[in-house]
């Protein structure tokens, strides 16, 4: 119950917060079914609000990362979310300096909701000077609710179940062999 | 008359059944380590209980033992048949348990993908799924494409496991004995992973900044899903979440080793040996008619993918396309699946693009490797039968004709029942694929993307155009899971199994 309340109010600090810039906060889903039209240069800057994923790679002075902006972000599984899908993410490229704000907090990952970002940037699709790579080019980054840590507890009866089946398993293993020698 | 089988062949087929359930459990002990060192209790508990139903399941079916050891070649391919069918049952426990599926076919779907090196998923939000159940899936590849049987083959068969072994459709035996064979097949793995892990996590690590635990982690997870050709990946963005040309060229080397036939592992392993005893190097063995077939349809399928490319005009840059264009002919042909652009652009891939790329799937790569489709050496010997015809239409009537082929490092002759054996196969597959794309066109799907999404399933690719999506139909769903045991068997073995269970019902 605690879970879903907290969810519900990270959905509402999503959508209420910064309501200038809300108006052209793009959907992932939306700007991966058509790319080619929210690309740098013919449009500037597109702003992606959502979850941090997977790991912080520092290289050539920025960090790379993925941004999910799926349901999940919102309501992770392990905090009473739904299934919602398949995720829904993109490549973002932050520098350095912008990252410092969300570098302490761990990325989504299993018992973990990663940080939620506001990021605005270009949208290099198959960005020539990187080997065709999409990914969005970060220019600002505004740090909206910081990493949920996520507990799964040990459920005692398939372990109990397992255990006992597999101590059967390897007596009736034993008790074969052993009537095998006397055959 | 039809032979109903006696209680002794049951008895035969459960206990072999009973060894491979054996090892499927000690294998599950991997993941529990992993979930116990990473403290992910829930993950853990499941897998203790699939190791406990995989071990009393093993051990139940060898309590009645067979009066003979033999195993007979309708023995073996029937417990290959079935194997398949029942490990990922079992082994699709911990995934149904973590709370990422909808449903429990989804889950058997994924196990199911994960054993037959297929790599389409149903799973939902992998983002934040359980390293350690992330490693079962992967490990699923590694256990699918080396072969359990295969393990089975080097620890217990000995002599009688010949039919099992054919019956995973591996029709090369490299050594003497099929015990030796299935070591070899073992050790080059293990060597892979050695130092196909190592190249991958160095590349994360040094290359793009990750942690070294987590480029430990992410290395050996795509070398399972690479060197095996699957195609599952620990992010949801597949490799395109890497965002480095050097980590896919590292991939790409393992998909090529991973289509490459043990044969030509043996050859180009035994090389070096050769070299230093002053032996000459076999040419013909490296430059077979399977090699030499695959790098012509890779290279035909690639151009087909580029001319696309640049007529659909998604790149800028010429480097860009290559890039891609490579990488994913790459993948599709050597059946692994791996993506760096989403399911939803792939899907504008239309003309030559598709087509390359829909060809490139279907061929796969070469026989006894984990790759699926065609395969190589049956393309060649489709293309060899086809000219041989031509030539024998257009040279005098009594002239004398060579059908032969070099493979192995001997020349075979092309026999009639070669050639028949190959076409049937070949037309299998088409018939396969069409089944698919079928049902797929009767649910409303546009023709392109149904035909793409069956080849994947059908020659265990694991790319896709969107429709292997946890909202999909049931019976599309049911069809792909039929289309990646059939198109992983090769067949045979299934049709083994269904002549099996029809003697039984109404043998006499």
């Amino acid at each position: 119950m605690m879970r879903r309340a907290l969810a519900t109010l990270l959905l509402l600090l999503l959508w209420a917060a910064p309501a200038g810039a809300q108006e052209d906060v793009v959907a992932v889903a939306d700007l991966l079914a058509d790319p080619a039209s929210f690309a740098a240069p013919a449009v500037s800057s597109i702003t992606v609000v959502g979850e941090l994923v997977g790991d912080y790679g520092g290289r050539d002075g920025h960090v790379w990362t993925q941004i999910n902006d799926d349901a999940y972000a919102a309501a992770p599984l392990l905090a009473g979310g739904s299934l919602a899908g398949g995720n829904v993410g993109i490549g973002v490229r932050i520098p350095d300096g912008l990252f410092s704000i969300a570098r302490s907090d761990t990325p989504g990952g299993y018992r973990h909701r990663g940080p939620i970002v506001r990021i605005t940037g270009a949208w290099r699709h198959h960005d020539p000077d990187r080997g065709g790579e999409s990914y969005l080019d970060a220019e600002t980054m505004e740090l909206v609710a910081h990493e949920q840590p996520l507990d799964e507890g040990l459920r005692p009866i398939p372990l109990i179940v397992g255990v006992v089946l597999g101590a059967g398993g390897v007596a009736l293993w034993i008790d074969d062999r052993r009537r095998a020698r006397f055959r | 008359m039809l032979v109903r089988p006696s209680s002794d062949d049951l008895r035969t087929i459960a206990f072999s059944l009973g060894t491979i359930f054996h090892i499927a459990g000690v294998a599950g002990v991997v993941p529990l380590l992993w979930a116990a060192f990473g403290r992910e209790w829930a993950p853990l508990s499941s897998f203790a209980l699939m190791i406990g139903v995989f071990l009393i399941g093993g051990s139940l079916l060898q309590r009645h033992p067979p009066a003979s050891k033999t195993l007979e070649w309708s023995h073996g391919m029937v417990v290959v048949a079935v194997t398949w069918i029942t490990v990922p049952l079992i082994g699709s426990i911990p995934l149904a348990m973590s709370g990422h599926f909808g449903d429990l076919l989804d889950a058997y779907f994924d196990a199911m993908s994960g054993l037959t090196t297929t790599g389409l998923s149903l799973l939902q939000d992998l983002d934040h799924l359980a390293p350690s159940l992330n490693f079962w899936r992967h490990l699923l590849h590694f256990l699918g494409g080396q072969g359990i049987i295969i393990a089975a083959l080097s620890l217990f068969a000995g002599g009688a496991g010949l039919t099992l072994y054919y019956g995973e459709a591996r029709d090369e035996k490299i050594l003497p004995s099929v015990t030796s064979t299935a070591r070899f097949i073992w050790g080059v793995a293990l060597v892979h992973l050695v130092f196909g892990v190592a190249a991958l996590a160095l590349t994360a690590w040094l290359g793009l900044g990750f942690t070294p635990g987590r480029s430990l982690f992410h290395g050996l997870m795509i070398f399972f899903a690479g060197f095996d050709t699957g195609g599952f990946a620990p992010q949801s963005t597949s490799l395109g979440y890497y965002h480095s040309a050097l980590f896919e060229a590292v991939t790409a080397v393992l998909m090529v080793a991973g289509a490459m036939s043990f044969g030509l592992h043996f050859a180009l392993w035994r090389a070096p040996g050769r070299r230093r005893r002053g032996e000459p190097a076999r040419r013909s063995t490296l430059w077979s008619l399977e090699t030499r077939s695959i790098v012509a349809t890779f290279g035909i399928t690639l151009v087909l993918t580029f001319i696309g490319l640049a007529a659909l005009g998604i790149h800028d840059s010429v480097l860009g396309m290559a890039r891609q264009g490579v990488f994913h002919v790459l993948s599709a042909h050597t059946g692994t699946g791996f993506a760096t652009i989403g399911s939803a652009e792939l899907a504008t891939w239309g003309g030559l693009a598709f087509g390359g790329m829909a060809i490139a799937m279907a061929l796969g790569g070469m026989a006894s490797s984990t790759a699926g489709g065609v395969k190589a050496l049956r393309v060649g010997l489709t293309v060899r039968t086809v000219r041989d015809q031509m030539r024998e239409v257009l040279l005098p009537e009594r002239a004398l004709m060579s059908r032969s082929y070099r493979q192995g490092g001997r020349r075979r002759e092309l026999t009639p029942k070669v050639s028949q054996a190959v076409m049937t196969v070949s037309l299998l597959y088409v018939a396969l694929f069409l089944l698919g794309a079928g049902v797929g066109l009767a649910y409303g799907y546009p023709l392109e993307a149904a035909l793409f999404e069956s080849v994947s399933a059908g020659a265990n690719v694991g790319l896709s155009v969107g429709l292997t999506d946890p909202s999909m139909p049931v019976l599309l769903q049911v069809v792909y899971l039929l289309q990646m045991w059939l198109g992983r068997l090769e067949f045979a073995a299934a049709f083994v199994l269904v002549g099996f269970l029809w003697a039984w019902w109404r043998g006499r």
